[in-house]
């Protein structure tokens, strides 16, 4: 097997396949396939549901619907609030064996400085000594399922460098930007979140949609729009994370419909240090790791080093 | 001019369904099971698959079935309606995409299955109640209920010849211990009803008193009526009921259900579900507390007074 691993600013990454946020529940996943999941998890990284300040119930339902292709979500960023978790998530997390990007989401720059600052806080508490190897964050600038802040500040190149930047000044560890691609130049964003102290791009989240309920004629999700996901939306994203390798020069984690093997492969071709995999892990809990095994027999094969994949993509021949 | 999309595009080389995760992958959580058995009941199909690995499910837990190949992108979440070691049984109504996949499945074709999931129903509750097991079905809501109706079997017997555990009761003088309700749309659904039937006759021959009745909305067989016409007439203060059917029907059944003294229900719930597992957060439920439940991770099986209050 090829040496996989990669480094994201400080984390170091056995192999190069991680999570979405927002579609994967490791504890969770115990009830159903053991403490194997825990022990050994199936991400080099395990990136938890987007944490918000306050406790936040979501969207109405319905929240899903599967789409050609994929499936469209508008889930809204459910979850405890900050405080519940940092006394219940974290002390969880920490104990894993793989390190965690924690996400974040807000509505305005001091909300994000304030989860931020708060996570800074505890871990500086109860991490014990030097953290940064362990824990990373992402600031969600993008998701689409609510109603202000967060995808309006990543839709704008000013407010994302101001958000970015003030979470910098505070956050020692790394820090990667989660860009949308419901804007005209993704470049321009990806830009920005650099030159303010991002260590690492995520490209890209799901893409506005909407869809209409066959029986009322109305749109079926309770938000009206949602986001889309799934193999459908791959080429869209491959062509973010093709942009931004050619703009930036920070690491980038490609995701956006991988479910193979291949998948993998031309996210990385196109410049992805990392990818994640987000709703295929819906069918399949553990496919991040049977995609970084699988990634290792496609580099044997070729012959090929995993950096001597990465951006091979941009080279004429 | 000759298009040629199976060069340079590397999804069209390999495949353009999007149903497996790819050949020779390994460390999957999902079973790639086969068909062992295809039943056509009505306007309903049961499927049994060969599972290796299954656990065994407690009644009212259900998996995630995707047919391989599949032109789907998810799974379906479907109850397990009955087992035996690694062979499980599923009844799947063609109502959509991945339903009509499902349920053109021959013997031999594989599937891949994730589960049992879920919390089921609790047997124990259902049978230390003071009366009957009340068994409430509405169309393709039977599917749980063989597995029901075979460990309520096996939770008698073990009463009837001395078992230990609480559930030692005195058998209701002159009526059935179980009493099964079933309502269809019309005869064509109703097919679905024999797996039920064939558990009933199953607890009769065993020597336990067990009451099946249907109900047809179209009239065809008997007045127009409904499961929760039958349920009007039969529930008596004490009984426990088992629910599982549409939200309008498991509505109609609460109903039913509270007017009646020391009556405990349980509703299975169905939903659109994404990951089955709790981790999307798309198959939520507004209970009465006002808290929202992930249908899939805190059910499917949930106390009525928990989904409809007091």
């Amino acid at each position: 097997m090829p040496d996989l691993s990669v480094r994201l600013g400080p984390l170091r990454l056995e192999h190069p396949v991680i999570n979405a946020s927002g579609t994967m529940e490791l504890f969770e996943l115990v009830e159903v396939l053991g403490s194997s999941v825990i022990d050994d998890p199936p991400v080099a990284a395990y990136v938890p549901k987007t944490v918000t300040l306050e406790r936040r119930a979501g969207n109405p339902a319905p929240r899903i619907l599967e789409t050609t292709g994929g499936m469209i979500n508008a889930i809204g960023l459910p979850g405890p609030g900050l405080r519940a978790f940092i006394e219940r998530e974290l002390p969880r997390l920490l104990a894993l064996s793989c390190p965690v990007i924690i996400s974040i989401g807000g509505f305005s720059r001091r909300e994000y400085t304030a989860l931020a600052g708060g996570l800074k806080e505890a871990l500086d508490r109860s991490a014990g000594g030097d953290w940064t190897g362990r824990v990373g964050l992402e600031v969600n600038i993008s998701c689409p399922n609510v109603c202000s802040g967060c995808a309006s500040i990543g839709g704008d190149p000013g407010e994302t460098a101001e958000v970015v930047a003030a979470v910098r000044a505070l956050w020692p560890g790394l820090l990667v930007a989660k860009l949308t691609p419901n804007v005209t130049d993704i470049t321009a964003i990806g830009r920005a979140a650099a030159a303010s102290g991002a260590d690492a791009l995520a490209a890209v989240n799901t893409f506005k949609g909407l869809v209409i309920d066959r029986e009322t004629l109305k749109p079926y999700l309770g938000n009206v729009t949602g986001g889309l996901s799934g193999p459908a939306i791959k080429p869209l994203a491959l062509r973010t994370v093709y942009e931004l390798f050619a703009a930036v020069d920070v690491p980038i984690i490609g995701m956006g419909g991988v479910a193979t093997v291949q998948d993998v492969v031309d996210f990385i071709s196109c410049g992805a240090t990392a990818v994640a995999v987000g709703s295929a892990t819906f069918r399949e809990p553990c496919l991040a790791r049977a995609l970084s095994e699988g990634l290792g027999r496609f580099l044997d094969g070729r012959g090929l080093a995993l950096g001597g994949l990465r951006g091979t993509a941009h080279t004429r021949e | 001019m000759t298009s040629r999309p199976d060069r340079g595009s590397s999804a069209g080389r390999r495949r353009t369904v999007t149903g497996g995760p790819g050949p020779g992958l390994t460390g999957l959580s999902r079973s790639l099971g086969r068909v062992t058995a295809v039943r056509f009941l009505g306007s309903m199909v049961g499927l049994t698959v060969t599972v290796p690995g299954w656990r065994g499910a407690v009644p009212g837990q259900f998996a995630l079935l995707q047919a391989e190949p599949s032109r789907c992108f998810l799974a379906r979440a479907l109850s397990v309606s009955d087992e035996a070691g690694e062979k499980v049984s599923f009844l799947i109504a063609p109502v959509g995409d991945g339903t009509r996949e499902l349920c053109a499945l021959r013997g031999g074709d594989r599937v891949w299955v994730l589960g049992p999931l879920g919390k089921g129903f609790d047997v124990d509750a259902l049978v230390t109640g003071p009366e009957r097991v009340v068994i409430v079905a509405g169309g393709a809501g039977v599917a749980p209920f063989p597995l029901l109706l075979s460990r309520l079997l096996v939770k008698y017997q073990a009463v009837s010849v001395g078992g230990t555990g609480g559930g030692r009761r005195t058998p209701v003088a002159g009526g059935p211990k179980v009493l099964v309700l079933l309502g269809f749309r019309d005869g064509a659904q109703s097919g679905c009803a024999l797996p039920v039937q064939q558990a009933v006759s199953e607890m009769e021959e065993k020597g336990l008193r067990c009451r099946l009745e249907m109900a047809f909305e179209d009239g065809s067989r008997g007045p127009v009526e409904k499961a929760t016409d039958l349920l009007d007439r039969h529930l008596r203060s004490g009984d426990r009921v088992a629910v599982c059917g549409p939200g309008a029907m498991a509505a109609a059944v609460w109903k039913v259900c509270r007017a009646v003294p020391d009556v405990e229900t349980w509703f299975s719930l169905e939903t659109n579900m994404a990951c089955g597992v709790g981790s999307c957060h798309g198959c939520v439920l507004k209970l009465a507390d006002g808290s929202d439940a992930r249908v899939c991770h805190d059910g499917p099986v949930f106390a009525g007074k928990e989904v409809f209050g007091a």
